[in-house]
């Protein structure tokens, strides 16, 4: 099964254990394909970021062009749950007595504090990422943070979705036996209004487990609460399912995780590609960062090289039909234009059309 | 009344008694609904883990008058909310 090389998807992840080099791997992807002329977004995801460093400009949390053709965002889910917790705050302040408003906003600090909180946040500005960013640039390449809480924040939609169903299937099923109960009370005044009986059986459609309640949405009397309730959870789920579809297809999406060869940067790259394809997340590809230099290293770092072979080894059983890329340990940290394109042209393989992943 | 009249009034409040019952049940269903419905969406603020309960939290306001009626018919007559008086 081929697919379009990764210069075609629009949503790259890129992943792997903390300092393995995702930062550097996500940046000269970006750097590359803006400088093909295509227009790029770089998020960086992880709180402690460090994108503004390796291009040496400040970034912040709104997009912002720091290259021609390459924009750059570094999420900042604190200021995401703030606006979104003041807004909460100012919807409630119209419903309640001004004596509840600092019971309102104690409860909100609460809220703020709880740790799922800037998760949710996080995802919520990914979801939406992921749907305009396709709109309005080429590819937007995700700088993620340290595997494990990548791989949860990439579970979510899934999570929360089935959840938003859930409490849709309440609400439609507390609906209709609204109807039900209304029905059956208007016969009674229908008859003793002596008008003829209506059918048997009128009620038995109030089972309403199937997913009619898709449907039903517009058909339900004009219970202006129920409305609202039902819009937010259908607008929340709404999110979380194109979240889903986006991350779930191979030819929009492509996960690229790095490691270095490592004891332990294999084994959790190794949970990685577990926990990814349980959830049918793409993988397209790999990157080994750091793979000692093929020219004599002395004898300390020659040593270093056997085991670094075992390691290599490894990693071509473990992972050889995703076909690694190797990244040379280079003289200095990356820094920069020019090392970010020496890092790129060692990439060059991710743009070959010939390319299969899955 | 004839007898048919008789029969005729006999039948109806048969169905009024079952329909009551009916409807009884299916009032009280929806009430059950409605309360795992709250349960689930302040489930959080009662220290029972929700993972969406950042997202739900935006329905407090929409929620909040059918508050109070929803705790002390679940047995508290003090708010649960620890933070969230509202009597
Ligand atoms: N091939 C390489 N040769 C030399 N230095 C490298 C190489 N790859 C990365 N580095 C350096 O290693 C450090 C860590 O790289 P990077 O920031 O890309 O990792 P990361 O996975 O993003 O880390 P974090 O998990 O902290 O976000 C940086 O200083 C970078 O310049
Ligand atoms: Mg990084």
């Amino acid at each position: 099964m081929s697919r379009s090389p990764l210069d075609e998807r629009e949503i790259l992840f890129v992943g792997g254990k903390g300092g393995v080099g995702k930062t550097t791997t996500a940046s000269a992807l970006a750097l590359q394909a803006a400088e093909r002329n295509r227009k790029i977004l770089v998020v960086s995801t992880d709180p402690a970021h460090s994108l503004g460093d390796i291009f040496d400009v400040s970034i912040g949390n709104r997009e912002r062009e720091i290259l021609p053709n390459l924009w750059a965002l570094e999420i900042d889910p604190d200021r995401q749950v703030d606006a979104y917790l003041a807004g909460v705050k100012a919807t409630m302040r119209e419903f309640v007595r001004p004596a509840m408003f600092s019971e309102i906003d104690r409860q909100m600090e609460l809220t703020r504090q709880s740790p799922g909180a800037v998760e949710a946040a996080l995802m919520e500005r990914m979801a939406q990422l992921m749907e305009e960013g396709r709109r309005s640039y080429d590819q937007v390449i995700f700088d993620t943070a340290p595997t494990g809480h990548t791989l949860r924040l990439l579970t979510l939609p899934e999570i929360m979705a089935a959840w938003m169903d859930g409490l849709l299937k309440g609400r439609d099923r507390s609906d209709s036996l609204g109807r039900a109960v209304e029905r059956l009370s208007g016969r009674r005044r229908e008859r003793s209004g002596d008008s003829p009986p209506k059918e048997e059986g009128e009620e038995s459609e109030r089972t309403g487990d199937e997913l009619s309640w898709f449907q039903q949405v517009d058909e339900s009397p004009g219970d202006e609460r129920g409305r609202k309730i039902r819009e937010a959870l259908l607008a929340r789920r709404r999110t979380f399912s194109r979240a889903r579809r986006h991350l779930l297809d191979p030819d929009i999406t492509a996960f690229i995780l790095v490691l270095i060869p490592e004891k332990l940067p294999i084994l959790e790259s190794r949970k990685a590609v577990d926990v990814l394809r349980k959830h049918r997340v793409p993988i397209a590809g790999m990157v080994v960062n750091r793979v000692l230099p093929g020219e004599s290293l002395g004898d300390f770092l020659e040593s270093r090289r056997s085991q670094e072979e075992e390691y290599l080894a490894q990693i071509e059983a473990l992972f050889g039909d995703l076909d690694p890329v190797r990244i040379p340990l280079l003289r200095r940290d990356v820094d920069g234009l020019e090392g970010l394109r020496e890092v790129a042209r060692y990439l060059e393989p991710f743009s070959s059309p010939s390319r299969a992943t899955s | 009344m004839s007898w048919k009249e008789k029969l005729q009034r006999f039948q109806e409040l048969v169905n009024e008694f079952y329909e009551g019952r009916h409807r009884g049940a299916l009032a009280r269903e929806k009430r059950e609904e409605d309360d795992l419905f709250m349960l689930l969406v302040f489930s959080e603020m009662m220290g029972v883990p929700n993972p969406a309960s950042y997202y739900t939290l935006e329905l407090l306001p929409i929620l909040y008058d059918e508050f109070h009626e929803w705790h002390t018919r679940m047995g508290m007559d003090k708010s649960p909310l620890e933070h969230f008086r509202c009597c």
